[in-house]
């Protein structure tokens, strides 16, 4: 399928009082239309700053990212971010509203807002909820929230920043396979940045192994295991080594002793 | 006691008991006949005299003037309050401006500026305006300013994403994701206006011309109608409570403790 994401020799670089620092160096990647690729990274690796990029929030110092044949430049419904935050709902609409809102400021009509903000609300288990203010709700009830609004203005491309970064090991895994059970039934295309190993497998078709100081990509590696993936199996156990390899060289260099940390993510 | 411990458990009551409670003795300095009456009116001569006030029209009229005025001075302070941040917002060295001015006219009580008011504008209604004016337009620029940089940067981008530009990102996201700040301005404009106003109106009014519930004082006060001045003073108090206890405490409910933006109250 035809590349819906290129990005071309992209530099991010950030002017602070204590100098500049190289938040980005020559990221070179594309995404197909209708592929889930992961970004994995430790933190500080710039992989949220490469997300902000494309999402239009960060200038990029030098370098294209192309959507289509067309390149971007400011934040745009073409490319919707889901964060990491809680509050990325509006506290003073209802769930309902919020999404009906995103969908009026994209000039859709009325019925058609009510509609598929029910549709969108069903599709991630919140239908009795429509009518709730976002602070009644749980944490992984708004990220749910958050991700429907996402969905029902069908972007381009859904870029998601560690959006169960926040949530506790129950909740996330739910929403994992959530995700990808949505994923499967849309048919979008998603950047899913994260820096647990075991989140990067579940969910992309690729993985992209990023380092540090400056941000670079290490790796693209393939994941080739048939979903639904389980954890257990050898295969998956395998990718997940090879995967803490390409991110502990670069721990290690940076703190000057081995973290051995595999239980934790 | 069953009825002593219904008093003490509602909150409504209880305060009513209090107030029963002041209002005896009240009641019962006056009946020991040590003060004129001049001074200290009994109660029955000040219900009286707030009945025949209302039945005349007279209260109704003062009360109306003095309504009129703070609501004009209301909307003129928050028009020029918002023009001010909205321009803050654009240029940082405007910004820089009006945070000065802010810091040096805010500690400035509105009454002080009573004798320069009435150099510049003379006895009259521009003068009262001036006054009021000014103690609504520097807590209400205050809050909002610290409203606007309070606003989450995630619901910024969220807007900016969905795809809101300039004065709809403004309208859209930032004033309601500052309410809870801008509400508080509000409240404090008012109670600030509302004590100002009472204050000018016994400079301004006296001199003739139409006034308000602080005139109303003062002119009673001339005639040693004392009854009525503590009439006056019941519509005041009442009117402050009504505004701060009533208006704006349902505002509150109906917006920021709907929306979860604040802790709601201990009953």
């Amino acid at each position: 399928m035809a590349d819906k994401v290129l990005i071309e020799n992209l530099f991010v670089k950030f002017e602070g009082e204590q100098g500049n620092v190289q938040a980005l160096e020559d990221i070179s990647f594309s995404v197909k239309e209708g592929e889930f690729l992961t970004i994995l990274g430790p933190s500080g690796c710039g992989k949220s700053t490469l997300i902000r990029s494309i999402a239009g929030f960060q200038k990029p110092e030098k370098g294209r990212i192309l959507l289509g044949k067309r390149q971007v430049h400011e934040p745009g419904p073409d490319r919707i971010m889901v964060f990491q935050e809680f509050d990325q709902l509006f506290p003073w609409k209802t769930v309902k509203s919020n999404i009906t809102y995103a969908l009026k400021v994209n000039g859709k009509g009325k019925e058609e807002r009510e509609r598929m903000a029910a549709h969108y609300l069903e599709m991630v288990n919140l239908q009795d909820f429509g009518g709730a203010f976002p602070h009644q709700l749980s944490g992984g009830m708004k990220q749910r929230a958050a991700i429907a609004r996402s969905l029902a203005l069908n972007p381009e491309i859904l870029l998601m920043d560690e959006p169960f970064g926040s949530l506790d090991a129950q909740t996330r895994a739910v929403l994992q396979s959530e995700l990808v059970r949505l994923w499967q039934k849309v048919g979008s295309t998603i950047i899913f940045i994260t820096h647990n190993i075991q989140e990067a497998i579940l969910l992309g078709d690729r993985v992209m192994v990023m380092s540090s100081a400056p941000g670079r990509i290490k790796d693209i590696v393939d994941v080739n295991i048939a979903r639904p993936r389980l954890p257990e199996t050898p295969e998956f156990m395998a990718l997940w080594h090879t995967l803490y390899g390409l991110l502990e060289t670069k721990r290690f260099g940076e703190n000057g002793k081995s973290s051995s940390m595999p239980g934790k993510d | 006691m069953p009825i002593l411990k219904k008093v003490t458990e509602n909150k409504i009551l209880r305060q009513a008991f209090f107030i029963a409670i002041l209002l005896g003795v009240w009641q019962y300095i006056v009946s020991t006949g040590n003060y004129s009456e001049l001074i200290l009116p009994n109660l029955r001569s000040i219900w009286t005299a707030l009945v025949d006030s209302i039945s005349t029209g007279e209260m109704g009229e003062r009360t109306a003037y003095s309504l009129y005025l703070i609501g004009k001075a209301l909307a003129i302070g928050s028009g020029l309050a918002l023009i001010l941040t909205a321009l803050a917002m654009l240029s940082p060295l405007f910004a820089d401006f009006v945070k000065t001015i802010t810091t040096i006219f805010n500690p400035l009580p509105g009454v002080a500026l009573l004798p320069i008011a009435l150099l510049w504008f003379g006895i009259g209604e521009n003068s009262i305006l001036l006054i009021l004016v000014h103690s609504i337009i520097w807590p209400l620029i205050l809050n909002a300013t610290t409203g606007f940089r309070s606003v989450s940067r995630t619901q910024l981008e969220v807007g900016r994403n969905l795809g809101l530009r300039g004065l709809k990102l403004v309208s859209s996201v930032m004033v309601p994701s500052a309410f809870p700040y801008i509400l508080t301005g509000f409240k404090i404009s008012w109670s600030n206006s509302w004590r100002s106003l009472v204050a000018a109106e016994m400079i301004f009014g006296a001199s003739g011309g139409q006034g308000g519930l602080g005139w109303l004082i003062y002119q009673k006060r001339f005639f040693l109608q004392t009854p009525y001045v503590f009439a006056a003073l019941f519509v005041i108090i009442l009117i402050g409570i009504l505004v701060e206890n009533v208006i704006f405490a349902q505002i509150e409910k109906w917006t920021i403790q709907r929306w979860g933006m604040i802790i709601q109250k201990e009953k």
